[in-house]
């Protein structure tokens, strides 16, 4: 039984809302559950603001990073823009239904396209970063511009002499902590999970389990570096802040999946979690990297929980055959190669 | 006074002096059988405001189980070059009754692991441990225990898991980490795991699962430094019977001491594909 | 004002595009673009896997020798959002495959394509009897 909906009539104050046949169903794009009048953050039960559940970044999955450059210093879309937006997401959500291959498919060495996850509804922001007032990543400081920049996923013939070529997503260690959030194609899961002391942070890819602890004791000692930094908490009103700092240098950039220029030992990111409703979570993160870029900048996007929403495993380094291939594809062709090349100097 | 009257009265005094001061004594914890008073030189057990014992910190477990679960003696490292760093200490194992009730056939299959264990054994690779070894790997762990689901954050590969503690929800697939349900019987916390997908072993020389596995794990707090920690593991495939493995994690104390990371793919890279690096 | 409407037209197309392909797992590393591949296989199992899950089949040729094959597809983690799960593609399924042969000429290649032999795609919308439901995936 194909799943039904309604038509969507955008009006000024909102999207209506569309029905899914399944709770669990790729559901046909809609908005979010109306927000109670009155709505108050709700507390655990020793008194901190609850921000528990499974959060997605889904929504803006697709957004540019870096903000296209007619649209100047407008963070938002118009309610004409979201509305073309929507009725893209509509025609996608369409075409994911489509049970049949069309004729003229294009075969490419990537995976099937209906298996990718999909924005519920628009994003509504030109943009990820939302500071600078234009919406784009400072410039690199000189140091910076030189570093090197592994090889991430589109790159048909990349250097593959090892593994060290590749990105640190594609070897299954770490995204780092703005790539473990940002919305990406697939896993954008994040169960926050709070205990008496400490808020936790269970992030689908690459399985990262963020433990802040609330209790004000100091960063660790410098010598103490990671991927995922040194996190330590603390609230403001209903705002969860979480300082991080501690970070390995030269590794994950800023970018989705850890992507971009490998931020520096100087790293420190500032993050705001503040729930608005029961299903919206404004999240933010302050980027202040000295030895990088040439002033901190700001990226924003919103979490929501969707019904029937869960993480699931990601386990990545146990199942990397395709790493395996990379190299050993590589090899083969240089082997191919230096075979043909011989046999031509004969 | 007589002498005879002196004695007495000196024995007695003596008498009641040596009662009450063995009373003193013994109200005051010095004795050496255990006392009634026991908590009054330990701290209470921390408690959620509804009461139930909670689990938050960092802990992690003593002794040689991740070796080999079973009572085993010293042995010397298949790499000389590791010395005595390499070698393997000592242990009684934690495994009820010492002995892992294995089908014949499941018992050539450890046997034939152990022999190969340096090619097979998951650890080495950085592949997630599953349940139960991950509890008592050479690692702390960080529960996470609040009002709702508990995670435990594991510092060995950066594996976790997320215990639902609301209605029982079957794994819709077999995983490393399993699918963990947990529920309170009084004060013990109970977790069942499931859909282990029979990858993971139970220590490094070759004692494994399949992904029939099934593992109930209880958790108790007899004081606040310690967790009672029992596991009844069951597999119709390569068990003649359930059996069960109990152990103690430790709270750690030290004052700085805090989950760290231990992301250990970049370090078993050159073991996995080396070989497939170019040669310059 | 036409020049105008067209700017913000291409931008908003800019903000719709689909996301770019840095932002999954490496795939165009591991098959070579010059080895197009067209396989029917009967599924011996499926490796719900990451970073992509893997469905191996036996391919038979004309003279009735079989060969393995390992087919890459993605991550298996937002068909188990949307309902299917470990049993909705039983072995003994008979599939199609459309793709490109693994760069070092082993029986590999990716599943850009993937249908069963009435044309229907594999996983399309969820578990729920949707049109590409698996013969025998469970209804909700």
């Amino acid at each position: 039984m194909r799943s039904f909906r309604l038509t969507v009539m955008l009006m000024p104050a909102g999207l209506a809302l569309l029905t899914a046949a399944s709770a669990l169903a790729q559901s046909a794009p809609h908005a979010l559950p109306t927000a109670p009048k009155n709505w108050v953050q709700a507390k655990t039960p020793w008194g901190d603001p609850d921000i528990q559940g499974t959060w997605t970044s889904d929504d803006c999955i697709g957004a540019p990073m870096n903000r296209p450059a007619n649209f100047g210093d407008r963070g938002y879309l118009t309610e004409q823009e979201l509305s073309e937006r929507m009725k893209r997401l509509e025609q996608q959500h369409e075409g994911d239904l489509k049970d049949t291959v069309d004729a003229n498919q294009r075969v490419g060495t990537g995976p099937p396209g209906n298996w990718g996850e999909r924005a519920r509804r628009p994003c509504k922001q030109t943009s990820l970063v939302v500071d600078p007032p234009n919406g784009r990543t400072p410039e690199l400081l000189p140091e910076a511009k030189t570093r090197p920049v592994p090889e991430g996923a589109g790159n048909n013939n990349p250097k593959a002499d090892s593994w060290e070529d590749f990105s640190w997503y594609i070897r299954c260690i770490s995204r780092g902590v703005t790539g473990s959030i940002l919305p990406v194609i697939y896993g954008n899961g994040q169960q926050i999970i709070q205990a008496p002391g400490y808020v936790t942070i269970l992030q689908e890819m690459v399985h990262e389990a963020r433990v802040i602890p609330l209790d004000g004791r100091p960063h660790e000692s410098s010598e103490v570096r990671s991927y995922m930094g040194d996190a330590r908490g603390h609230w403001e009103g209903n705002t969860l802040v979480v300082e991080t700092t501690n970070f390995l240098g030269g590794r994950t950039g800023i970018g989705l999946n850890g992507g971009g220029t490998p931020t520096s030992e100087a790293l420190k990111l500032v993050e705001r979690f503040t729930r608005t409703s029961p299903d919206e979570m404004k999240y933010e993160v302050t980027v202040d990297d000295p030895k990088t870029y040439t002033r901190p900048f700001k990226i924003a996007f919103p979490l929501t929980q969707e019904t029937g929403y869960q993480n699931f495993e990601y386990a990545c380094h146990e199942g990397n055959y395709a790493m395996f291939d990379s190299l050993s594809g590589a090899r083969a062709k240089e082997k191919a190669a230096a075979a043909k090349a011989a046999a031509q100097s004969k | 006074m007589s002498f005879l009257r002196r004695s007495v009265m000196t024995l007695s005094a003596t008498a009641v002096f040596l009662l009450i001061a063995g009373l003193f004594i013994a109200e005051s914890g010095f004795s050496q059988t255990p006392s009634r008073t026991a908590t009054r030189t330990t701290a209470p057990i921390p408690r959620m405001p509804d009461g139930k014992p909670n689990f938050t910190g960092l802990w992690q477990a003593l002794g040689t189980a991740d070796w080999d679960i079973k009572p085993h003696y010293a042995h010397a490292s298949p790499f000389f070059q590791l010395g005595a760093e390499g070698a393997e200490p000592a242990g009684e194992g934690i495994v009820d009754g010492d002995v892992i009730p294995y089908t014949p056939e499941a018992a050539a299959k450890a046997k034939e692991n152990l022999a190969n264990r340096m090619k097979l054994d998951p650890e080495l690779k950085c592949y997630m441990p599953g349940i139960p070894r991950a509890n008592y790997l050479p690692f702390p762990f960080q529960i996470v225990q609040g009002n709702k689901d508990i995670a435990f954050a594991y510092e060995y590969a950066t594996s976790n898991r997320a215990v639902n503690m609301a209605k029982f929800r079957e794994g819709q697939v077999d995983t490393w980490m399993g699918t963990s349900n947990g529920h309170w019987e009084g004060a013990t916390l109970v977790i069942d795991v499931s859909s282990l997908n029979g990858s993971s072993w139970y220590d490094r020389v070759g004692d494994f699962q399949t992904e029939n596995t099934h593992v109930i794990e209880r958790f108790t707090l007899p004081d606040a430094d310690h967790i009672n920690y029992e596991a009844t593991i069951d597999d119709k495939t390569i068990y003649t019977r359930p059996w069960k493995i109990s152990t103690v994690f430790y709270r750690r104390k030290e004052k700085k001491a805090q989950l760290n990371e231990f992301k250990c793919v970049e370090f078993v890279e050159e073991l996995i594909y080396g070989d497939l690096r170019k040669k310059k | 004002m036409k020049k105008a409407l067209l700017v913000l037209a291409t931008a908003g197309l800019a903000l719709l595009a689909v996301a770019p392909a840095r932002a999954h797992h490496a795939f165009a590393a591991e098959f070579d673009a010059d080895k197009p591949v067209k396989l029917k296989g009967t599924v011996t199992k499926m490796e719900w896997i990451n970073p992509h899950a893997w469905i191996h089949i036996d391919v038979k040729a004309e003279d009735g020798t079989v060969t393995n094959w390992m087919i890459e597809a993605a991550a298996p983690n937002s068909l188990l959002r949307r309902g299917w799960n470990k049993n909705s593609l039983p072995a003994g399924t008979e599939i199609l495959i459309e793709g490109f042969q693994a760069k070092d000429q082993s029986n590999r290649a990716n599943g850009s394509v993937i249908t069963f032999t009435d044309g229907k795609k594999l996983f399309v919308g969820n578990a729920a009897g949707d049109p590409g439901a698996a013969p025998g995936a469970p209804k909700q």
